[in-house]
């Protein structure tokens, strides 16, 4: 491998530093760092709000030769800024031939093969652009995860810089489904009490 | 019976498609309304489950988006008429309905074996998906129907079909439409 030069893009509308994908990239991307890479971030939502900031991700992206691309899954594919920043990549075929892609996708339910469908979407991507396919870490339920994705993360960086192909993976948390149903319903009535609309968490605004 | 249409394309390139598929409506007996989704002003989705509790049922974003999910909730039909975009739908849809989570409760459900989300309404719309496709690609087809089905399961939906047509004359768009129009009908 001669070139190193990694682009994380953020797929999270909550932004680099606040959101789930842009910790779980950030540690992926600190991780390259420590074995020589040259890196750079980028937040999608930020960068396709306007043209030139759009121009810019593209060159930014031409740059990298491993795109690696965190984000959470939304409605089973990716939130609709990243289809938009794929579409432009597409259109111009930028990075053809050289560039590698990894995918860190991440979902509100426990079972982490519901990221099944995205990942397809990003491996076709791939195929149409003609970037590399290095295959995406999947996981669910992140919220009670702690500390085990990021040493999940150190090995897929170590994995990259030694240029072996990153695994794989799809890792499922210790708690049972049925469990973190019942946790999540218990969180969703304390956030809405915080909020003083406990009472109203089943309004139906749109009922004709 | 009400029919609410999506039209996911950045240009004219639909129009083609969605005449046929809003004429077999029709025929159907359904009263269709076509919302082109470019026309509109819908910010993306924020990420922040206002919509579940802070302004439970409805998006913080005060836009067409919140117009668009209402009239989903109100149809029997919802269609996605979308161009296969890397298998999926293409950002213009996608904004849209990123932004039906409103719609739904935030309680979670066990549906079909998987997490999935409780209804918000007792009724819900049906859900098709027409994707196109300039030639025929079965790798993208097969995507595209794996995505609308998971999409079902989300929204809840009662019935639910999807298919891909090739632009390059291989497809009978016609045949298809009324295939998918009767696949959903009770
Ligand atoms: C509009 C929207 C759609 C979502 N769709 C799904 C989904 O289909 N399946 C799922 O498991 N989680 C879904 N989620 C939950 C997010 O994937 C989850 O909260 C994720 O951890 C957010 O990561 P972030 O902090 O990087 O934004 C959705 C969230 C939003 C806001």
């Amino acid at each position: 491998m001669t070139e190193k030069k990694a682009l994380l893009l953020v797929g999270s509308p909550r932004g680099i530093e606040q959101s789930t994908s842009g910790r779980l990239g950030g540690r992926l991307l600190d991780a390259l760092k420590e074995r020589g890479f040259e890196t750079d971030k980028l937040h999608v939502h930020a960068v396709v709000r306007s043209p030139t900031e759009t121009e810019r991700a593209l060159a930014a992206v031409a740059w990298a030769d491993l795109v690696v691309l965190s984000l959470p899954l939304y409605v089973d594919s990716f939130p609709a800024p990243v289809i938009a920043l794929f579409e432009r990549i597409a259109e111009q075929r930028v990075g053809a031939g050289r560039t590698r892609i990894l995918l860190i996708i991440q979902c509100g339910f426990p079972e982490s093969e519901q990221n099944a469908t995205a990942l397809a979407i990003a491996e076709c991507f791939a195929a149409e652009v003609g970037w590399r396919w290095l295959g995406g870490l999947a996981l669910g339920g992140v919220e009670t995860y702690g500390g085990s994705a990021h040493e999940v993360l150190d090995l897929i960086g170590k994995a990259l810089a030694e240029g072996r192909p990153a695994p794989d993976l799809a890792a499922n948390k210790a708690m049972p489904a049925w469990l973190y149903r019942i946790g999540g319903n218990i969180m969703w009535r304390r956030e809405a009490k915080k909020n003083g609309v406990a009472r109203r968490l089943r309004a139906k605004p749109y009922a004709d | 019976m009400n029919a609410l249409v999506l039209d996911g394309f950045r240009g004219e390139e639909g129009q083609g498609v969605l005449a046929v598929l809003t004429n077999a409506l029709a025929q159907a007996g359904y009263a269709t309304e076509v919302v082109v989704l470019r026309e509109k002003t819908i910010a993306p989705c924020l990420g922040c489950f206002g919509c579940w509790i802070k302004t439970p049922g409805e998006c913080v974003i005060d836009d067409d988006g919140r117009a668009v999910a209402r009239a989903a909730v109100r149809s029997d039909l919802l269609a996605y008429v979308t161009p296969v975009t890397f298998g999926g739908f293409s950002s213009e849809l996608k904004k849209a309905v990123d932004r039906f989570i409103p719609n739904i409760s935030p309680f979670f459900a066990r549906v079909q074996g998987e997490t999935h989300h409780q209804r918000r309404y007792r009724r819900c719309p049906s859900l098709i998906g027409l994707g196109v496709l300039p030639q025929p690609d079965r790798e993208a087809e097969a995507i595209f129907k794996t995505l609308v089905a998971h999409n079902a399961l989300n929204w809840r939906s009662p019935r639910t079909a999807a298919a891909v047509v090739a632009l390059d004359g291989t497809s009978d768009v016609a045949a298809i439409a009324r295939g998918l129009i009767e696949a959903v009908a009770r």
